[in-house]
């Protein structure tokens, strides 16, 4: 019943694709991770010169569809002769860059928005007994209100991880065989939508698997102070202060 | 032909096509935003089966529709279906291929897609209903039924705004994917637009201006309610 | 134990374990019609939990439960306990046993007049306008008729806790269960709820009252009983329990309530 020398030759048409879905998730992540920590620290800003454009940026790209971002660089950007000309156009001309380029703009939005919720979470407190004790703006980044904002935004990214993987199959709109691109071609060749679907989709399952795996390690490294204390730690009795006699 | 003859109304003009895409924009999310909340709460309330196998089932669901991408899906409904129907077709003597409307396929896809999302929405909003306020139904006589329809439908769809109001965002996003397929949508009209005139850029800029126009009033609307919402739940009186 | 007034609840052997915790070995106790109890005891006496198993908030896995006469039906488990089987007779028993919760539990999505509606309209079926003539007069009687249009978190907790006690009176009970009303209110509201409790009692409720208040145990109640690690240890009349001191327990648990409220 099952066609097997269908699936595995499907499976492995798939699997040449996947490189191409791997590189363009990569790319899209630390390209918007980057673009989105120098985003986030315009919204915070006190002043409305930097975070006005900053939550215009965010809106913008929370607020519109994916696809229309991503047809709005390819095709619309490729209008003018000045982005033509431009050094821009080496990455620009290609689908590969304009789908990676786009994914990476809309990441960034959502990502900054996650880094944000993250800075706000951080207990007043801390940064005050950090204040305290003389540290200075960098050292109370790094030692306190980083680690903090890493935490508390870790699983929120998981989740922005696996929309990103899901939105690089967007990609295939634009001409780049990734995953799903080769998968609408089988099916429109052979119409066996079922076995291919599932190849497909079992592919995504697992790399969601994955994403969701390293995050985990990510936030096992970064927390122990929220870990179980350990067994072999025997419980001292308190010491006793030295009495007035 | 200068932008306001782009978009004027009339014959050589866009902007009659794109508003009625919008329209049909709003009634797909619509449409697939009731069928997520039917499917929503069955996987809902599997997950809090105290049966082992529903509540795996409820899980399945929310893998796959949270995991796989959209496009996935809406292919595998619209070819699968198509195959299926067609099959069906011939089995009754019919020829050729048979199309499944590409509407009823979209609102399946992304509604089934959004259900995934409603199910943790309605989860969290029916773990956050107070057992105490419960309880007080049970000591007056409340039937199981009564007890439902009374005080837990109420409360759940209360704590569950929020997060309604995000995905009901979600799904409106979600439904420029259903252009692939061909349904006169906004995607659909900005690039059959974008494409006639060679004037990309604009219609595209167009079509998400039109798209943030429906996000943003969405949004604000959702504000309005999840204030007077609040209202009764706040220390100072009406 | 006097042959005129009736049994309006009576409960025998009570018993109620949760996992390997024997709560409940066995609690027996008649209200006749009229009576006020108090239920005094420790934490963890079991007190609440008693209370519970009266009008089956929980069940307890041993024990006979008789309200008016009328006996709930249970089914017996091979492992030796017990589930209501009649489930219909076990709402129609709660209707006519009102209860009053610690949290208050006032329904946070209907205003303080809805609240009180609900249990006559919804589940005795009486008609709408009655309800609310009715639930205006109850709400009269604990003075909060003027915040009727109020949702409860706009009230403080006492007079959430007065609506409360309307809302259980609206059904008309047998029996009123009130389960430590006065112990999540700060202490300038307590006076409040007690007040409205002491009138029920001078009307002659019958009510079975779970509490720390000594002052009403001792001052209000005709009876007194003192549980101690799941069992009935002391009781009687407040004369009997306050001034006769019947049990080292007793003695015990007076003695460390006064040292709190000297403090």
């Amino acid at each position: 019943m099952i066609d097997f020398p269908f699936l595995a030759d499907t499976m492995l048409k798939l699997l040449a694709a996947l490189p191409t879905t791997l590189s363009i998730f990569f790319c899209s992540l630390v390209l918007g991770l980057a673009l989105s920590i120098g985003i986030v620290s315009l919204r915070v800003s006190r002043w409305w010169f930097f975070s006005y454009p900053a939550r215009f940026y965010i809106m913008l790209f929370r607020g519109t569809p994916l696809l229309i971002q991503m047809f709005l660089i390819y095709y619309g950007l490729g209008q003018f002769p000045a982005i033509r000309d431009s050094f821009a156009w080496v990455v620009l001309r290609s689908p590969y860059g304009c789908a990676v380029v786009s994914l990476a703009l809309c990441t960034a939005g959502y990502t900054a928005e996650i880094i944000r919720g993250g800075l706000l979470s951080v207990p007043q407190g801390q940064i005050e007994a950090g204040k305290a004790i003389g540290m200075s703006p960098w050292e109370l980044l790094y030692r306190i209100i980083a680690p903090v904002t890493l935490r508390q935004a870790l699983p929120a990214y998981s989740t922005e991880a696996i929309l990103l993987v899901k939105s690089t199959a967007l990609a295939s709109l634009v001409t780049v065989w990734d995953v799903t691109g080769v998968a609408q071609q089988i099916i429109q060749r052979t119409y066996r939508t079922m076995e291919v679907f599932i190849c497909a989709a079992l592919i995504y399952l697992v790399l969601n698997y994955l994403v969701v795996r390293a995050v985990a390690w990510l936030e096992y490294r970064l927390s122990p102070h929220l870990r179980e204390r350990p067994a072999d730690v025997v419980k001292k009795s308190s010491p006793t202060l030295p009495t007035h006699s | 032909m200068n932008l306001l003859q782009l978009l004027s109304f009339g014959d050589s003009g866009w902007g009659m096509a794109l508003l009625k895409a919008t329209g049909m924009t709003v009634i797909l999310t619509l449409a697939a935003l009731l069928v997520g909340a039917v499917f929503g709460s069955l996987v809902a309330a599997a997950k809090l089966s105290r049966r082992r196998s529903l509540r795996g089932l409820g899980n399945l669901y929310s893998i796959l529709f949270r995991g796989i991408p959209e496009l996935l899906v809406i292919y595998l409904f619209y070819f699968g279906g198509a195959s299926v129907v067609t099959a069906v077709g011939h089995w009754f003597g019919g020829e050729g291929y048979i199309d499944v409307p590409p509407f009823l396929v979209g609102a399946l896809a992304v509604g089934l897609i959004s259900g995934s999302y409603q199910a943790e929405v309605y989860r969290g909003a029916f773990i956050a209903v107070s057992r105490g306020e419960l309880e007080a139904g049970m000591a007056i006589g409340m039937s199981r039924a009564m007890r439902f329809k009374r005080i837990l439908v109420p409360q759940i769809l209360r704590y569950a705004l929020p997060g309604l109001g995000n995905v009901w965002q979600m799904s409106l996003k979600d439904s420029a994917l259903i252009s692939v397929i061909g349904l006169v949508e906004l995607m659909r009209a900005s690039q059959v637009a974008a494409g006639s005139t060679r004037q990309y850029f604009t219609f595209y800029i167009i079509g998400g201006a039109l798209y943030l126009i429906l996000t943003g009033l969405s949004g604000r609307l959702f504000h309005m309610a999840e204030a007077r919402v609040r209202r009764t739940r706040q220390r100072s009186p009406v | 134990m006097s042959i005129q007034s009736a049994s309006a609840l009576s409960v025998t052997n009570i018993q109620k374990s949760f996992g390997s915790a024997h709560v409940l070995k066995g609690i027996d106790l008649d209200a006749h019609k009229g009576d006020v109890i108090s239920i005094l005891g420790a934490s963890g006496s079991g007190k609440s939990t008693f209370l519970r198993c009266i009008n089956l908030l929980e069940t307890p896995d041993q024990g006979i439960i008789r309200v008016n006469g009328e006996v709930i039906e249970m089914k017996q488990h091979v492992d030796g306990r017990q589930t209501p089987s009649n489930n219909r007779q076990v709402e129609r028993m709660r209707s006519s046993l009102g209860m009053v919760f610690q949290s208050f539990n006032l329904w946070s999505h209907m205003t303080v007049l809805q609240n009180v509606i609900e249990g006559p309209m919804r589940v005795l079926k009486r008609p709408r306008a009655e309800c609310i003539e009715e639930a205006e007069a109850l709400l009269h009687k604990v003075g909060l008729y003027e915040r009727r249009d109020y949702y409860p978190a706009h009230l403080s907790g006492g007079q959430q806790q007065r609506v409360a006690i309307a809302r259980a009176l609206a059904m008309n009970p047998q029996v009123m269960l009130f389960d430590e009303p006065t112990s999540a209110l700060d202490p300038e509201l307590v006076g409040e709820v007690l007040r409205v409790m002491r009138s029920l009692a001078e009307e002659g409720r019958t009510m079975l009252v779970v509490t720390h208040e000594m002052g009403f145990a001792r001052h209000v109640s005709n009876r007194v009983v003192f549980m101690h690690g799941g069992l009935i240890d002391a009781q009687g009349t407040p004369t009997e329990l306050f001034e006769g001191l019947p049990t080292e327990r007793f003695r015990q648990f007076v003695s460390s309530h006064n040292d709190r409220s000297a403090e």
